[in-house]
């Protein structure tokens, strides 16, 4: 392309203009006008030298035609139309003059087509050669880019973002593996102790860069061991191949001492600890589902006995628990098939022996289990809610009773029901008692509520508006278990109590003989507060009594009434009904 | 780096491609059976759908000459095609070996062939991004490395907006070009039209022919083109025939009347 360029060098005569003129169109040059006719110009003076020279030199005429092809005069229309243009006009528009002219240009047009096919030639295939390796590197590029977004894909789908660290997906996939492919296998459930505090007092920030930081420890710790974390700050560790429960537990303790290094996070030395839960077993018969439950749940244990410690998991222990858990969840049916029934056990006075009211204590006639006492199911029944429902019917069932206890005493006692903190603090009590209240029949006098006193210390100011409501209707509203919790009196001026029931704690000093100092002192507090009470207008009964001496010291002291084996174990309310009118003394 | 979604899994050479077609039209062998078929199926259909594709080759080559020579040092050819004869960098580095120019091309092939022919050339690179991504294109590191937008820069959509439709917002493809250009930038663009043509079919029958290939036709009147150079003052002769655009002779602008291809150059005044 340099010497088309010479434009001007030499000016275009008639026959390069009408070359120029031909070709034009046959493909796209990439040049001017003058620029196509001073380069047709320079090979019109090539082929007439062609055409004169002696001997004929077959090589002027072929290079002449490869020149064409290399200024992209290249195509099948160019050539002919050069071949045509040649033959008219070279010979006479240059006025050239040859013996065997007609012969002369035979030989050149040859030549010329012979050169123009040949680079022709050459130069599609080149061409085709480049644009199929693009093809190639292009399809290379595309397959490359794909497989690396789906090894990007497969990697975010299967690791934490945060930490980098495989995620429950892949540790799951991990662990099934692990399962299939060894005879015993271990798996450590791993959860930072008081992580909330970091997130609440220093931000979620600082809270992300410990989990990093942790992530970046148990990497280092654990080596070939596979961590995962779960979500927030629980980790997991697969331990393969175990040889027995010692393998896991020392990558539990390796994991530990890894947690509990001091970090720099952020300019704040923080330093965490753990809890784990290890689960080690043979791989038969168990499954990644039931290998990260029991980690859980053993985690909770560890978590449970302070934290900064594993545990290991315990099949006995580990059934106790999912028993008590089937048992909470058996309450609904168990209602509905009416498995509950109330015993009582009476308060008595100890003025003058009359039973005054009766405690309402549920029982549950367990198909399997035989008759269940309160304390082996109320516990799970407030943990899981279900409470609220039982409680119902307890109140209900025992504001029912009651209502026909006056048919068999003239002056019958009240009912003393206990409710949980979440029935108090539904917003629905009130009507639920004024209405259980209007159907049974029963005078409110004749309903007490016994609540603890922490219920009674943690509740809001709503609930304590019910009580108010409740207790100007005349029910009466008793601080159950008095004295273990915060035991505080002045808080008594403000609340709507009718009765304190002192805990039994404070009665079984006053089983010791009167002289033994520490029974003296137990006496001298329970004689204050019985005095404190009164000066509230509030009355006191004991519980936990068990013996007449303890009847008669608590009689000495002016507390008002008892409840307790002495007075009578719990059972059905007709066996204390019958005793009730019997004005007998206090000991019975 | 995330492979831009837009990019194919394979590449399918039995799809004709329009970059592949346009340079058979040139007469260039850069292509294959798929493209052939489909380039004569168009001609066809338009017989002088080569000299057109010639004509706007022309019109480009006119077009960077005609900046180069007014001081322009930098260009942007989105939609290059496949490099055959006349590109750009050999345009601009003949009148300044200081020129830098950065291809843009959807087609992988069109991309990977660039960059063979650009090996070793500094001064001259190729990405593969899409016209209707131009935030991307502004922002690769390709194109900041090479190209400086505190002075000016050409931008060149040449044969490429009709493969725009209106559906794709063209209008703000531009003004976002247009928002990152220095004053001193110049817009250089040409697409197909058929103003004046009258009623041949030829369009319909184009429009077919290119259902098959990667990109659909969008035919723009010259009032559409022109609007689309919104905030450019048009050189003279504002949006015309290829062949009409600072013809080199006389015998140029007569081709004329046969033309397809509308185009014109905008300077960023400021
Ligand atoms: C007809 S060629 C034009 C080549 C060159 N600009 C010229 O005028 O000589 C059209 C080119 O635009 C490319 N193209 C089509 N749509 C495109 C898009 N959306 N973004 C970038 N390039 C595109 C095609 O791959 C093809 O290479």
């Amino acid at each position: 392309m340099a010497e088309s360029s010479g434009a001007g060098r030499s000016c275009p005569g008639a026959f390069a203009r009408a070359w120029a003129k031909a070709v034009s169109g046959t493909s796209y040059l990439p040049m001017t006008q003058a620029q196509l006719e001073a380069l047709l110009q320079r090979l019109t003076g090539r082929l007439a030298a062609a055409i004169q020279s002696e001997p004929f030199d077959l090589r002027i005429g072929q290079q002449v035609g490869a020149e064409l092809v290399q200024a992209h005069i290249a195509s099948a229309e160019g050539l002919g139309r050069t071949v045509e243009v040649i033959q008219l006009r070279l010979v006479r528009d240059l006025g050239l003059v040859a013996d065997d002219v007609e012969d002369r240009m035979a030989r050149l047009l040859a030549t010329v087509a012979t050169g123009y096919a040949r680079a022709l030639r050459d130069r599609t295939l080149d061409e085709q050669e480049s644009i199929r390796r693009a093809a190639m590197m292009a399809r290379a590029q595309a397959e490359r880019a794909l497989r690396e977004s789906e090894a990007r894909f497969r990697h975010q789908a299967t690791h934490d973002p945060l930490t980098d660290l495989p995620n429950r997906t892949l540790f799951t996939e991990r662990l099934a593996a692990a399962i299939a492919g060894a005879d015993r296998v271990g798996v450590c459930f791993l959860d930072l102790d008081r992580f909330k505090v970091v997130n609440d007092s220093l931000g979620h920030q600082i809270g992300d860069l410990l989990l990093v930081s942790v992530a970046q420890r148990l990497r280092r710790a654990l080596g070939e061991h596979l961590v995962a974390r779960l979500g927030g700050d629980e980790f997991v560790i697969l331990v393969e191949s175990t040889a027995g429960t010692d393998d896991a537990v020392r990558v539990a303790e390796a994991a530990l001492a890894a947690v509990s290094e001091p970090a720099l996070v952020d300019g704040h030395e923080l330093t965490v600890s753990a809890s784990i839960g290890i689960v080690e077993r043979p791989a038969a018969g168990t499954s990644p589902m039931e290998l990260m439950r029991a980690a859980d749940s053993t985690l909770h244990w560890a978590k449970a006995a302070g934290g900064a410690r594993w545990s290991i998991f315990d099949a006995d222990r580990n059934r106790r628990e999912l028993a008590r858990y089937a048992l909470s969840a058996a309450i609904p049916a168990a209602l509905d098939r009416g498995e509950f029934y109330l015993d009582y056990q009476p308060l008595t006075s100890l003025r003058d022996g009359r039973v005054l009211g009766m405690e309402a204590l549920v029982r549950w006639r367990h198909p399997e289990l035989g008759v269940l006492r309160p304390d082996s199911f109320i516990g799970l029944a407030e943990e899981t809610g279900l409470i609220v429902r039982l409680g119902a019917w307890v109140l209900a069932e025992a504001c029912r009773e009651a209502r026909g206890w006056a048919d068999v005493a003239g002056d019958a006692p009240f009912v003393s029901v206990n409710l949980a903190v979440q029935q108090v603090r539904r917003p629905g009590l009130v009507d639920e008692v004024r209405d259980l209240l209007r159907r049974t029949g029963l005078p409110p006098g004749r309903l007490q509520l016994e609540i603890t006193e922490s219920t009674m210390m943690s509740t809001a100011e709503e609930p304590v508006r019910a009580l108010r409501v409740l207790a100007d209707l005349g029910v009466r509203i008793a601080i159950d278990d008095f004295g273990t919790g915060y035991c505080n009196l002045a808080y008594l001026r403000d609340l709507p109590v009718t009765e304190l029931k002192v805990a039994g704690e404070f009665v079984t000093g006053l089983r010791a003989p009167a002289d033994d100092p520490a029974s003296r002192t137990d006496e001298r507090i329970l004689a204050s507060l019985v005095s404190l009470a009164h000066a509230l207008k509030v009355t006191v009964t004991a519980e936990g009594v068990e013996t007449a001496e303890q009847a008669e010291r608590l009689r000495a002291i002016g507390c008002d009434a008892a409840q307790g084996w002495h007075f009578g174990r719990p059972g059905p309310a007709r066996q204390h009904l019958d005793r009730s009118p019997a004005l007998t003394g206090t000991t019975v | 780096m995330q492979r831009p979604d837009w990019a194919p899994d394979t590449i399918d050479i039995e799809r004709p491609s329009v970059a592949r077609m346009y340079d058979y039209y040139l007469g260039g062998s850069h292509n294959f059976a798929a493209d052939r078929a489909a380039a004569r199926a168009m001609v066809e259909a338009v017989p002088e759908a080569p000299l057109m594709a010639q004509a706007n080759r022309a019109f480009l080559r006119r077009a960077v000459q005609f900046l180069a020579e007014s001081g322009v040092r930098q260009f942007l050819d989105i939609g290059s095609g496949i490099p055959t004869v006349g590109n750009v960098h050999e345009i601009a580095q003949r009148i300044d070996p200081e020129c830098r120019v950065v291809y843009v091309d959807v087609d992988p092939v069109a991309v990977a062939h660039s960059r063979e022919i650009l090996a070793g050339n500094e001064r001259a690179t190729v990405i593969q991004e899409d016209l209707r991504r131009p935030a991307e294109i502004l922002a690769h590191p390709e194109v900041t490395r090479l190209l400086d937008f505190d002075q000016p820069v050409a931008v060149m959509i040449v044969a490429v907006l009709h493969f725009v439709p209106d559906a794709d917002r063209p209008e703000e493809i531009l003004r976002t070009l247009r928002a990152a250009l220095a004053p001193g930038s110049y817009l250089v663009m040409s697409q197909a039209s058929d103003d004046d043509r009258g009623e041949t079919g030829e369009r319909a029958e184009a429009e077919r022919v290119y259902r098959h290939t990667d990109s659909q036709l969008w035919i723009r009147s010259r009032a559409e083109l022109s609007a689309l150079f919104a905030g450019f003052e048009l050189i003279d002769p504002g949006v015309v025939w290829v062949p009409q655009w600072r013809p080199e002779s006389p015998e140029q602008a007569e081709d004329a009347a046969k033309a397809v291809f509308i185009g014109g150059v905008g300077r960023l005044g400021g």
